[in-house]
């Protein structure tokens, strides 16, 4: 699946591009179609506190753990066995639930799906590619 | 192999806050609201799937 970079609202440099993957969360019986942004330098995804409510996820009763950034640390709930679809793949992951966060902030990273696909950037055509590993 | 195009720069204009709903294939924004519990109330009568994202929000804290 190749996807073009997209441009940001309220971002008009077209300079500024980002990588973002159209993805659909499932949980339980819930589930949230958004976007995420594919970050290479993300160790592991991240979501919203906000999309772990719309999932269902009991975050609250998960304790918490603290994070390190380079603007500084977070607190983080880690919940495993998330469900996630990209196009026709589908897979399991754990996900860093961030307290305080824009509730837009979702991220993949290298312990999710940079382990299930090989992912191309071809920033010099603002788009990448996700091959995901048939096993 | 087709390249899966967005633009969400474009999809908000308009939307200064609340949250959307943005069609399968990107093209437009089907439904919106104040907050996401209603934008996602009023997408439950959609058929089709709906990515949901919030306006107004500033997004450049995205950037590293």
């Amino acid at each position: 699946m190749k996807f073009s970079y997209s441009q940001l609202p309220g971002i008009t440099s077209k300079v500024v591009l980002v990588p973002l993957v159209p993805l659909t969360f499932r949980y339980k019986n819930h589930d949230f179609a958004t976007f995420a942004l594919v970050d290479s330098g993300a160790v592991g995804a991240v979501i919203s506190t906000v999309i772990a409510d719309e999932l269902g996820i009991k975050w609250r009763e998960v304790p918490a753990m603290i994070g390190y950034t380079l603007s500084g640390e977070f607190r983080a709930h880690l919940v495993e066995n998330i469900r996630v679809e990209i196009g026709d793949a589908e897979f399991l992951l754990s996900l860093n639930i961030v307290e305080g966060i824009s509730p837009f902030r979702c991220v993949l990273g290298q312990r999710d799906l940079f382990k299930k696909a090989k992912v191309i950037f071809e920033g010099y055509k603002n788009q990448f590619e996700i091959i995901f590993k048939h096993n | 192999m087709n390249t899966i195009k967005m633009n969400l720069e474009k999809l908000l204009k308009g939307y200064k806050s609340g949250w959307v709903g943005i069609a399968e294939d990107f093209s437009s924004v089907i439904v919106s609201g104040r907050n996401l519990k209603e934008t996602r109330k009023k997408a439950s009568k959609i058929k089709e799937k709906i990515y949901f994202f919030p306006a107004g929000e500033t997004y450049s804290n995205y950037i590293g």
